[in-house]
């Protein structure tokens, strides 16, 4: 089997990584010069495989080894490796610029100074995955609507200060060139990059972070209530100017957590935008220059109400959420690799994003960045059309919008599509957690199960992980707890996968007996302890990202066999998180989505947000400082929360301990159950045109790895 | 008459205004408002937020107020002509809308061009042929259209399209022409994405209208001018053309007032399977979102456009014939 | 209904017909109609029978029958009639990802009529006899005569019982359209003047707000405590609230009509009492209109059904209905690689093209005299 599989020596690599298990894909992160050098010519290593006969495949060298390890799993010729760009830290700017051809003729008009001037001079400078692109190109995507801006947001997320390297693992320099964290940690400094421009020229300076920090974030007729993660320990940070090019976060408290935060996918760090999209006014900097004549800080309100009003808006408020929107203003400066086109914003049909000629990054050949002209996101009224079109091949990438359901189909038409199908699993544990509301308390006799350790252990060792998988993930994914992927730092130990998450029917039946729920009524069903009649429980579920009531359908006669009925509340998301809110679930299901970087993600796993479905009331003590809502009543979720602040000021190493900790306790007591995790369900399935070029075969599918920039749009081009 | 017309469009008035409540009503029952429903979509995207902001929300769009004065408000906005702002797309409502609506009637219109061509020839040779197996075969067809749940048929017909004949795959123009300023090639390039809607909303209109026509044409057939036109000896499709079929028609061309938005309503869902550009997709979303403005102002609009089509065409009616004159 | 003479002629036999004989005589003319009635009989009786004609258990569960194909029944064994199906293994082709079946011929698994199979109750009573059994294995693990949907549940069993529920529900909600539009429609009518006019605007305002942000705003509003029999009572109610209006204008254009006709001035000049007219003269002769108009009104209630199941407002699994099974369907995935849970499609096509036929048919015959 695996070696029918084999055709190249790089299939052997793929095959082999994934036979050794997940470890060997952190092996994988591995600068690329490591691996085999690809051929430069082909970005699809997996030809269409239908297309080569079996009998026709090289048998590679090192093929004993493979085929004596266990047959491939399956997706194996879909998960490639995972590779992707560099980021020279400190790199010099190539003494030779070059700017796209487009460019080149606007300078020649005289409309746009030359590239020297425009680059900065300490640019970003990056190294394409595996070869120095060609410019040009429109990059055809779909869009599902104005409510869709992440779509866009996403490919321009390195507008931010910091971001990650190609492994999400290790926090890099992106917009900023560099930061540091003081040795008390209650100081992080920026270092803005010498030269950087804004979109119209203007130069971006540290008056630019300082604007957005006082007259946006600070403001309370924008910004109404401070953002809890400047904030640590409940102390606000404030924002100080060094000098033009250098910024300092100040807190009163250590917060090793703040770099983590910038480089991660959270409001201060967002850069502009994510971080000031719609009626967002976060992102850590916003053009001083041009917003500065909106508000009335600086013009006469009078007059600003007076100008929303001819324009159609309430007032100046209203009028100004849209100017400071980067996917709906096309005059709004901004550090973005492409700017919305005028006439072609979100609101269109057609929503097109073209160069900025002062980006500041360039390749290691002196290319200013990026190759692509322009990206264009067609609208599609529903996500069915986008799937066909995208199987239709009217798209060059797209990951967004796409279902998993439907691989077989991708698969079907990768030649006719002209596009190759890689699968990008998540690194969360849990796609279809079963969760416990711990504040529950409308019937006391729930309640009490609720909060029993035994109980909700025998509930998950009733689970057929496997049928879950097959049905719903196609075979993909991995079946047990909802710790996160073997390479994020927070992964307590292998052991942890499947502590309590088998299939052990008998073992469940004993722990239900034991704890008193040994009485049954005439189907099988266990009796309430309070003679009540039987004992039912409810999940509610909603069909939002994965079908999760018919997932939750199969659960029902698998409980059956250890006795419990389980009644699903199908409902609409919006009624499903109306009653969460108001603490009237019992279970329900939902992702683990962001929980593998716990400390800036914690809703989906702790109730330490607001409308954690953990426990909306314990949320409520939580972010209320104890004054309201309910104390954490289960002791291992006390133990876990405890633990959790304890983690807010510590430094990196400790804070991944400390996680690996709250995991293990968390899989132990069974706070919430895993069925299947590390699946590609979520912005997992990637269809790229076979005319693109340094596409990597795997890249990050993670929050905070804004995917799919963890691909590096700015590197990918057209090769021909 | 004349003031059977006054006391007709009075009443008109309101039902127009039952219109505005039972809209408002009906978009404000699903549980949550707006900012609920914009703070899961962004939440579910990992963008916490926090109870302040949700309120500050509510305030700047108004939804922390008691209903009545909502109502009122957006009665108020109404009456001056101000429909408010699109919430999710940060524009007032008439500029979206205002986009789509031409759209909405080219596709309607062609829907209806095409139910006439295929009920109407239908509709008389059952009538003239009745019971014939003419009859039931043509009868046959001209049904199917409205026993195929349209949903269904939208997307097979999409995807075999793709399929077997390249077409391309929904919406109503290639995206180099969406955006583009209108010129032939435009409309060429709309005629092409046209064909399907209209089949498949034209398709589902043909069966009430082959019975209007057919029920009509009957009536009129057994008429003793018909026989007296037959013993004169005028040719068999003289005499069905000449008289009775234009005396059928002529209820029908009452219907046309309220025959329009009625297509506009049924096209809403076969809009959001083949993603058309038109209003149907847009109230839906805004149903959902509960973006009150939107969702307001579109069911106003067919709600209106209903009423003021039933008026047109009682008065057409009155004026075809007078003998319903003093009813309703 | 005897005919009271022994060989009338033509002439003398409809002067002697009762009003129903000539409805009657009248729609025996109409082909389609009568074909339309034999099938609408045939599904309703699918719909009673759905338990007996089922012969898997519609919530089954298996991962590793997911997605299964039709798969045939062989009639014949070593040329004597013996009807049994082949056993089958299934895996997941990890090139292709599509689900594989592989017929495994050494395993036969025999069929018997009326055999036993999964249990289920009727009136109270319970029964565990189907008209197609397995013998040597559960029906639930090698029987599928329309292959099975994503979650390895058998698609003809889904069928026989969401037959019942659809066809169930376009039943109740019509009857419960009927009452309403019956006492409103006779009651705008038969009384006329300003409670007329009131409910006239009434109607006109709920037929100007098309009907899905209706369905939208009433079926988002329903309780999240129902349960599912509760859902799917409010829909019917839902369907009815909308679908009554049509019915009532039916019942006024009637009333209206019929309180000129020369009969009715004769009656009420000999002094039949009100009671008398309405039920004597003027019922019998609309009912024929009313059945008619009703026939009519229940496919619009099924197809409705159906695109409430496709905005997602309709009933939910574990309810299963023709809407639910289609919704199943409504994707690119079933068209593509799936084709067979389109099925479900055909006998709503069916359905609804018969009950149009049958209900042209009687209105046809319900002017026996025009």
């Amino acid at each position: 089997m695996a070696q029918r599989l084999i055709k190249t020596r790089r299939e052997f690599f793929k095959v082999a990584a994934m036979a050794a298990g997940a470890t060997a894909l952190a092996a994988c992160g591995a600068p690329p010069t490591a691996a085999p050098a690809p051929p430069p010519a082909t970005t699809a290593p997996a030809a269409p495989p239908t297309a080569a006969p079996p009998t026709k495949a090289p048998a590679p060298t090192a093929a004993p080894t493979a085929a004596a390890a266990a047959p491939a799993p399956l997706g194996a010729q879909y998960i490639g490796k995972l590779e992707g760009y560099e980021i020279q830290v400190g790199a010099a700017r190539p003494a030779n610029l070059k700017e796209a051809p487009m460019l080149a003729e606007l300078v020649k008009a005289g409309k746009l100074p030359p590239v020297e001037q425009r680059v900065p001079d300490e640019p970003c400078v990056t190294k394409p995955l595996r070869e120095i692109g060609q410019y040009g190109g429109t990059w055809r995507r779909g869009f599902i609507g104005p409510a869709d801006g992440e779509n866009g947001n996403r490919m321009v997320s390195v507008d931010k200060w910091l971001f990650w390297d190609y492994t999400g693992t290790k926090i890099m320099p992106s917009l900023a060139k560099g930061w540091k964290v003081s040795e008390d940690g209650k100081t992080t400094t920026i270092y803005l990059r010498k030269g950087l421009k804004w979109s119209d020229g203007t130069p971006y300076t540290a008056d630019d972070c300082l604007f957005w920090f006082e007259d946006l974030y600070s403001n309370p007729d924008l910004v109404p209530t401070p953002d809890r993660a400047l904030a640590p320990g409940g102390k606000h940070g404030k924002m100080v100017k060094v000098d033009d090019l250098t910024i300092e976060f100040r807190f009163e408290n250590p917060y090793w957590l703040f770099e983590l935060v910038l480089a991660g996918d959270m409001l201060p760090g967002r850069g502009q935008a994510t971080g000031q999209f719609a009626s967002w006014y976060y992102g850590g900097y916003a053009p001083k220059h041009y917003l500065s004549q909106f508000l009335p800080k600086y013009k006469p309100q009078a007059e600003l109400d007076a100008a929303a009003k001819a324009a159609g808006y309430t007032d100046w408020k209203a009028r100004f959420q849209v100017l400071k929107d980067w996917e709906r203003n096309p005059e709004l400066p901004g550090v973005q690799p492409w700017k919305v086109v005028a006439g072609a914003d979100i609101t269109k049909s057609v929503w097109v994003i073209e160069r900025n000629p002062y980006y500041w990054e360039v390749d290691t050949a002196g290319n200013q960045l990026p190759y692509i002209d322009k990206i264009q996101f067609t609208l599609a009224e529903n996500v069915e059309v986008i799937n066909l079109r995208a199987i239709a091949g009217e798209y060059d990438q797209q990951e967004r919008h796409l279902d998993v359901q439907k691989l077989p189909v991708f698969i079907e038409n990768q030649q006719k599509g002209n596009y190759t199908v890689h699968i990008d699993p998540g690194t969360n544990g849990g796609d279809a957690n079963i969760y416990f509301n711990f504040s529950y308390e409308e019937d006391p006799e729930i309640r009490k199960w609720i909060l029993n350790k035994d109980f909700r252990r025998a509930l998950s060792l009733g689970i057929d992980r496997e049928q879950i998988k097959e049905a719903f993930f196609l075979g993909l994914g991995t079946a047990g707890s909802p710790i996160p992927d073997p390479v994020m730092p927070e992964y307590p130990g292998d052991e942890w996968r499947t502590k309590w998450h088998t299939l052990d029917i008998a073992q469940a039946n004993a722990l239900l007996d034991k704890i008193g729920l040994d009485k049954k009524d005439a189907e099988g069903y266990r009796l309430r302890s309070d003679g009540k009649g039987r004992l039912r429980l409810e999940m509610d579920c909603t069909g939002s990202f994965l079908p999760y009531p018919k997932l939750a359908e199969m659960i029902v006669p698998q409980w059956k066999k250890i006795g419990i009925q389980l009644d699903i509340k199908n409902l609409e998301r919006a009624t499903l998180e109306a009653n969460r809110n108001a603490n009237k679930q019992q279970l329900m299901m939902w992702s683990n989505g962001g929980t593998e970087l716990l400390y800036l993600y914690p809703i989906h796993a702790l109730p330490v947000q607001v409308n954690s479905q953990v426990g909306p009331e314990i949320a409520k003590w939580y972010s209320t400082g104890g004054a309201q809502g309910m104390a954490p009543p289960d002791p291992d979720l006390k133990k876990c929360i405890e633990l959790y602040d304890e983690a807010q000021t510590k430094n990196l190493e400790e804070r991944n301990k400390i996680a690996q900790e709250i995991w293990k306790i968390y899989v132990d007591a069974v706070l919430a159950i895993g069925t299947v995790g590390l699946s590609p369900a979520f912005l997992g399935l990637r269809i790229t045109s076979n005319k693109l070029g340094n596409i990597p075969a795997r890249h990050v599918n993670a929050q905070h790895m804004r995917t799919p920039t963890s691909s590096r749009p700015t590197t990918i081009f057209f090769k021909s | 008459m004349l003031s059977y017309i006054l006391r007709r469009f009075l009443l008109a008035i309101v039902t127009v205004w039952a219109i505005t409540v039972l809209a408002f009503v009906i978009i404000q029952l699903p549980p949550g408002d707006f900012v609920t429903i914009y703070i899961n979509a962004l939440q579910s995207s990992g963008s916490p937020i926090s109870y302040g902001q949700a309120e500050a929300m509510r305030a700047q769009y108004g939804l922390d107020q008691p209903m009545y004065i909502q109502y009122l408000k957006w009665m108020g906005m109404m009456l001056q002509g101000d429909f408010g702002m699109a919430l999710a797309w940060n524009k007032p409502v008439k500029e979206i809308i205002g986009d789509r609506l031409t759209l909405t009637m080219v596709v309607s219109i062609a829907a209806i061009l095409l139910t006439w061509t295929v009920a109407l020839p239908i509709g008389i040779y059952s009538a003239v042929r009745q019971y014939s197996l003419g009859d039931y075969v043509f009868t046959f067809i001209g049904f199917i259209g409205i026993a195929v749940p349209n949903f269904m048929l939208a997307l097979i017909l999409m995807y075999v399209g793709y399929k077997y004949f390249n077409m391309s795959i929904g919406g109503l123009f290639s995206p180099q022409y969406a955006e583009a300023p209108w010129s032939l090639a435009k409309v060429l390039d709309l005629l092409q994405h046209l064909i399907l809607p209209a089949l498949i909303l034209g398709l589902a209109g043909t069966a009430q209208l082959i019975r209007i026509m057919r029920a009509n044409l009957l009536d009129e057939l057994r008429k003793p001018y018909v026989v007296t036109a037959r013993a004169k000896g005028l040719s068999e499709t003289r005499v069905i053309l000449k008289y009775p079929v234009r005396a059928a028609l002529n209820p029908f061309a009452s219907t046309i007032g309220y025959y329009f938005p009625y297509v506009v309503s049924g096209s809403i869902v076969v809009s959001l399977v083949l993603s058309l550009p038109t209003v149907g997709p847009l109230l839906l979303t805004a149903l959902v979102a509960q973006d009150m403005f939107l969702a307001g102002t579109i069911v106003l609009m067919l709600g209106v456009m209903t009423v003021i089509g039933t008026f047109v065409s009682d008065l057409i009616l009155m004026w075809i014939d007078p003998r319903i004159r003093m009813e309703g | 209904m005897a005919i009271q003479t022994q060989q009338p002629d033509a002439e003398e036999r409809i002067s002697l017909a009762t009003q129903w004989q000539l409805i009657w005589w009248r729609f025996r003319k109409h082909t389609l109609a009568q074909i339309g009635a034999v099938i609408v009989i045939l599904f309703y009786l699918v719909a009673l029978l759905a338990d007996f004609l089922a012969y898997s258990d519609p919530t089954y569960v298996e991962a590793q029958r997911s997605l299964l194909p039709p798969h045939g029944i062989q009639w014949f064994d070593d040329g004597k009639f013996a009807p049994f199906v082949y056993g089958l293994k299934g895996t997941r082709d990890p090139v292709t990802f599509k689900r594989v079946y592989v017929t495994d011929t050494s395993q036969k698994y025999p069929l018997r009529f009326f055999g036993k199979g999964f249990e289920w109750k009727f009136l109270g009573f319970k029964f565990d006899r189907h008209l197609l059994a397995v013998e040597g294995a559960p029906a639930e693990e090698v029987l599928f005569l329309l292959g099975t949907d994503s979650l390895g549940r058998d698609l003809w069993s889904r069928l026989m019982y969401a037959t019942r529920t659809s066809l169930t529900i376009g039943l109740l909600g019509v009857t419960l359209s009927l009452f309403l539009g019956i006492l409103l429609g006779g009651i705008s009518g038969y009384y006329g003047g300003p409670l007329d006019t009131f409910i006239q605007r009434v109607i006109e305002v709920i037929r100007s707000i098309p009907t899905i942000p209706l369905w939208m705003g009433l079926g988002a509003a329903l309780p999240r405590e129902w349960s599912v029999t509760q859902v799917y009572f409010a829909i019917t109610v839902i369907l009815s609230l909308i679908g009554w209006t049509e019915l009532a204008r039916v019942v006024r254009g009637r009333f209206l009509s019929l309180r000129e006709e020369d009969y009715i001035t004769a009656a009420e000049l000999a002094g039949c009492s009100q009671l008398r007219i309405i039920f004597r003269h003027m019922v019998p002769s609309f009912l024929s209109h009313i059945i008619a108009a009703t026939t009519l009104a229940i496919p619009a209630m099924i197809i409705s059904e159906t695109a409430l199941s496709f905005l997602g407002l309709g009933l939910r699994p574990p309810a299963v209905s023709w809407g639910v099974l289609l919704q199943d369907a409504q994707n690119v995935q079933s068209l593509a690689i799936s084709p067979w849970l389109v099925i479900p499609t055909i006998p709503v096509i069916v359905v609804i093209l018969s009950l149009n036929f049958l209900g042209d048919g009687l209105r046809d015959a319900a002017d026996p005299y025009g």
